[in-house]
């Protein structure tokens, strides 16, 4: 009841600032739990001189909202093949108390070409954004995060198998869904006394529960090598006989969306020829004899070798060289 | 109505109450002041219409609106003069932005007084910019007179931050 009303008989004084000027940080809202306190004062003036009065102060706590979101830090679908596979999300605390979170990964979409079999998920421990096996912690059944603070965010991993036998660019995503531990529901469903200090809990905008989808999409790459020969003898013709040099000329494409890494192409030089020093080449490029100084080398006893690294899918390239003819 | 703990300040008048209690009771206030909160709940009616009503405060969380009410009556004998109705805005809440623009605010803890918009703040590179409704520190009324047996109700709508 709020209908005792307080008469302070004071003699004439200043008003007094109940409140600094200065809050303290709030970031996305006054944290759970705080006081609202309100108290209103007048002055005045009778025969007498200036008078204060105060009212009766009101006080109103804040409760706990309950609200999270959950985003994917990919910044596009994750390429994968057979194996093991990383998706990254971002949970934050959307609300103003502390609050944990009950993560599911959902490997089962509608729309998806293949399914992945959810392994773990994990947390960012050493905050680096990258899935760390053995220093990022591993949530156990049912998987929940540590209490967040209000507008604390943490990076979670959920690692997935991807089954042998997808396709070049099929793709399958994941989702992943927090929710608050003292509850979900509609907007405004409250908790009572689930809050901070004993208030209630309220479930905020976003229901309390968020859900946000990553994407894998399978690059499966292969290579094919093809090789052709031109002859040109020392008539001008193009017969093989001694002296006759031999263009060699390697092609390979490299096919699907993905790329492949330390992809080396090796030949031998045949038995009855002899390869002609300095003929090496890289679409076009000369490349010396030598070892380490370039992509290529070549030598008569060892035959040519080319690293081509890391080459993706689409890519083509064309090694020559030549022999003479013994 | 667990969560509304609405306090009678401590310190009540009737302390010191001499013997002669006669004296002391013609020098109180003529003047009684009672504060109160409520929640605005919007809601949509059965046509569509969008119906406002002043609540109990039982379930608030940021964003939620509030009204902080004060009520005065002059129950005395006598007219007072110059009288001035002071509120501090609580930091957890800020001046809803629907405020009457004429409103008497401060942005300074109380040291200067004037509507919003004549008002400005340091901004957080030193340079001085318009004060803003999140800004303001405390709000004031200020009526001529009030006369004996007149009373009325000042009150400003609150955001909580």
């Amino acid at each position: 009841m709020n209908t005792q009303t307080i008469i302070k008989p004071l003699l004439a004084s200043s008003i007094v600032a109940a409140f600094t000027i200065s809050s303290p940080a709030l970031a996305e809202g006054v944290s759970a739990g705080t006081l609202i306190e309100n108290t209103a004062s007048a002055t005045y003036e009778d025969g007498e001189g200036t008078k204060t009065v105060d009212s009766n102060t009101v006080q109103v706590r804040v409760d706990e909202l309950l609200d999270v979101t959950v985003t994917s830090l990919d910044s596009g679908a994750v390429g994968a093949s057979p194996g093991e596979a990383v998706l990254t999300f971002e949970v934050t605390n959307q609300g103003n108390g502390p609050e944990a979170f009950v993560l599911t990964a959902n490997p089962v979409v509608t729309g998806n070409d293949f399914e992945t079999v959810v392994e773990s998920i994990a947390v960012d421990t050493n905050g680096n954004g990258t899935y760390d096996p053995g220093v990022d912690e591993i949530l156990t059944a049912p998987e929940t995060t540590a209490e967040l603070a209000a507008d604390e965010a943490i990076t979670v991993f959920v690692i997935v198998t991807v089954p042998d036998g997808v396709a070049d660019t099929e793709e399958s995503n994941v989702e992943l869904t927090a929710e608050a531990v003292t509850g979900t529901g509609a907007p405004g469903t409250s908790f009572d006394g689930q809050g901070v200090n004993g208030g209630d809990a309220i479930v905020g905008a976003t229901g309390a529960d968020d859900t946000a989808t990553g994407s894998l999409i399978a690059g499966i790459t292969t290579v094919d090598l093809d090789k052709a020969v031109s002859l040109v003898d020392p008539f001008g013709g193009d017969s093989a006989v001694p002296g006759t040099v031999a263009t060699f000329t390697i092609t390979a494409v490299v096919s699907g969306s993905g790329s492949v890494d330390a992809l080396v192409v090796t030949d031998i030089i045949p038995d009855g020829t002899t390869y002609a020093d300095g003929t090496l080449a890289l679409d076009g490029d000369a490349l010396t004899d030598a070892a380490g100084d370039d992509a290529g080398e070549a030598s008569d006893a060892d035959g040519i070798t080319v690293d081509l690294g890391t080459v993706a899918g689409g890519a083509i390239h064309q090694i020559t060289f030549d022999v003479t003819i013994d | 109505m667990k969560n509304i703990t609405k306090m009678v300040a401590a310190l009540l008048a009737f302390a010191a109450v001499p013997a002669a209690g006669s004296a002391v009771a013609q020098s109180q206030s003529p003047i009684t002041l009672s504060g109160d909160v409520k929640a605005v709940e919007t809601s949509v009616d059965a046509a569509g219409n969008t119906v406002t009503r002043l609540v109990e405060p039982d379930v608030i969380v940021p964003g939620d609106r509030l009204v902080f009410t004060t009520d005065y009556a002059n129950n005395g004998a006598e007219a007072v003069d110059n009288f001035v109705v002071t509120n501090a805005v609580p930091d957890a809440v800020r001046l809803a932005g629907d405020a009457d623009p004429a409103l008497t605010v401060s942005v300074d803890g109380g040291e200067t007084w004037g509507a919003l918009s004549s008002l400005t703040v340091a901004g957080e590179d030193g340079t001085m910019r318009a004060a803003a409704h999140a800004d303001v520190t405390h709000v004031r009324w200020t009526l001529e007179s009030v006369a004996p047996g007149d009373n009325g109700r000042v009150e400003y709508p609150a955001i909580i931050r």
